[in-house]
């Protein structure tokens, strides 16, 4: 089977973050989840993630923080950010600051899969060219 | 003329093969892909100024691709090309950020009329990022 | 009321002032100064109602500069209304959308499949699934309408650009036994605007012509130069027009006359949205029954030579 990468997931709704959590592991992804931006950098201190499923607009730390917060932290970790509204300059903001792609809510799971393994194979594909 | 990137994406290889032929006689740094895929494989190791984009394409459609394209460089201007103009697709493609939605078949010096005013377009908002 | 009366009688005010003085003074010893003062006392009459005049068209202008901003803060409103609900709406209906995506899974669990009742609820979710949706579709095109567009101006013909879309819809609008016929003034002035956002418009405006028609009837396309400063496009139809009543809210979000689920009442706020963006306006004029007519001015925007990026 082919590798699959450890997923953080950050939304402030629990319901959200926990289902979706619950969707991915029926296609044997392992995730865990934060509910807020600080949560998740703790988080992203204590463990090792390769993916971070970002919501954008999230009381206290935004998510547009937390990426870059992220990027700062270790600039492998892929990022997609979720967001309820793309205008194309958030889009450009956003993936200006380093995310990998972004996902409209609401979502189809197999689009949500098939960025979580674009990422993650853009991820390896980085390790290849840095590890000798 | 200035030298600028242009990408031609189309499912029928003749027409790509003799645009991109015709562009790069006129001195334009032109390349092809015959699906949505393929021009977004493209994109991903060279920049493009302007992109030329068939609406009907098999697998991943034109809307479909164009709407790709923008959330990956939205700076590069799309012109979509249409056999038979379907109002649903073009006023789609125009909202999502296409340039222009031009009839087939086009004259070539229309057609680099049109990429030409999409790249002026694109230096523009370039010069507004900076 | 008494701004009115103050302007009605201000400029009477410095003449008899004069004659008042005058009066007081006991300067009336010869007829000719009499004379004089009349005179003295007419000519600040003029004066007095020249002030006001211009004092009444300043507060004009003012006027019309307080509607217009107005309207500029009622836009901004509406953007950021429009911006925050998508996102109020979008996040429930994720977390909508990822329930029924588990109920599906769960659905496929062999203990459940025997059930005969579970094929409905299936379909039940299907549809749930496709209302979800819908939903997403309105609330993607009201952002469309709030979406901050910084306009991209460029030189363009306009005849060209009215052409151009014109010919996108000319073979459904055959099919359908409509004519679309072109009037377009031969030495139009180029215009300096954003030529994908005025697509937009353009194509909006001719696909609400043939909806306003259905089947057998014209469309006029039309392009003048107005003055030195503007032109102006009208698209007008031999369609179903638009009742008296409802006239003034065809450009109002969410306004729709057709039938549910058909169109979402957005294009022509999205049209208003994006010529008011570019520094002109749109209006319409209709009779109930036989025609509509839209007409877009559009300022001309003489960009001073240099400016431009490449002259074509």
């Amino acid at each position: 089977m082919a590798p699959k990468p450890k997923i953080l997931i950050v939304d402030d709704e629990e319901r959200f973050r926990n289902t979706m959590r619950k969707l991915l592991s029926i296609e044997d992804y392992e995730a865990s989840v934060a509910g807020s931006g600080s949560e998740a950098l703790d988080e992203l201190h204590k463990n090792n993630y390769d993916l971070v499923i970002l919501d954008v607009r999230m009381p206290e730390v935004s998510g547009v923080q937390v990426l870059s917060e992220i990027k700062k932290l270790d600039p492998t970790i892929e990022v997609i950010i979720m967001t309820g509204y793309a205008s194309v300059d958030t889009a450009k903001e956003i993936m200006k600051l380093g995310a990998y792609d972004y996902l409209l809510k609401p979502y189809a799971i197999s689009e949500l899969l098939e960025k979580i393994d674009a990422a993650y194979e853009r991820k390896l594909g980085r390790r290849q060219l840095t590890e000798p | 003329m200035e030298k600028f990137r242009v990408l031609i994406v189309d499912d029928e290889i003749d027409f790509v093969e003799t645009i991109v032929k015709r562009l790069k006689d006129r001195g334009l740094d032109a390349v092809g892909a015959t699906g949505g895929k393929e021009a977004l494989e493209l994109m991903e190791h060279k920049d493009f100024d302007v992109a030329v984009l068939d609406v009907k394409m098999p697998g991943m459609d034109g809307i479909e691709t164009l709407r790709e394209m923008k959330k990956r460089k939205p700076l590069m201007e799309v012109i979509m090309l249409t056999g038979h103009g379907s109002v649903e697709s073009g006023i789609q493609g125009l909202q999502l950020g296409a340039y222009n939605y031009v009839m087939k078949p086009v004259p070539l010096n229309d057609l680099l009329k049109q990429m030409t005013q999409a790249y002026e377009r694109k230096l523009i908002e370039e010069g507004r990022e900076r | 009321m008494a701004k009115r009366l103050n302007s009605r009688f201000f400029p009477y005010i410095p003449s008899v002032l004069v004659l008042a003085s005058a009066v007081l003074t006991g300067v009336f010893s010869e007829p000719w100064q009499a004379v004089v003062l009349l005179v003295i006392a007419g000519i600040a009459y003029i004066n007095a109602k020249g002030t006001v005049k211009t004092i009444d068209k300043a507060e004009e202008a003012c006027r019309t500069l307080n509607e217009q901003l107005c309207r500029a803060e009622k836009l901004s409103t509406v953007d950021e209304l429009s911006a925050g609900i998508a996102h109020e709406i979008n996040n429930p209906l994720g977390i909508i959308a990822q329930e029924t995506q588990w109920i599906k899974h769960v659905f496929k669990s062999k203990s459940l499949q025997k059930l005969k009742e579970i094929e409905d609820c299936a379909d039940s979710l299907n549809q749930i699934c496709m209302q979800v949706d819908r939903c997403k579709e309105i609330v993607h095109k009201l952002l469309s309408l709030a979406r901050e567009l910084e306009p991209v101006i460029q030189c363009l013909d306009l005849n060209e650009l009215v052409s151009q879309m014109t010919n996108i819809v000319k073979k459904e609008m055959e099919e359908r036994n409509i004519k679309i016929l072109m009037n377009l003034e031969t030495n139009l002035p180029l215009v300096y605007s954003d030529p994908p956002l005025l697509r937009q418009v353009v194509l909006n405006l001719l696909i609400n012509a043939a909806h306003a028609i259905e089947r057998d009837g014209e469309i006029c396309v039309s392009t003048m130069a107005v003055s030195p400063q503007s032109v102006k496009v009208i698209v007008m139809d031999t369609g179903c027009g638009i009742p008296k009543e409802h006239v003034d809210k065809v450009f109002t979000p969410f306004f729709s006359t057709k039938k549910q689920g058909k169109g979402t009442g957005l294009g022509l706020a999205i049209c208003r949205g994006i010529i008011e963006r570019l520094g002109g306006n749109i209006s319409v004029v209709s009779e109930f029954g036989k025609s509509t007519a839209f007409t877009i001015h559009l300022p001309i925007n003489r960009i001073p030579q240099g400016d431009i990026l490449h002259g074509s």
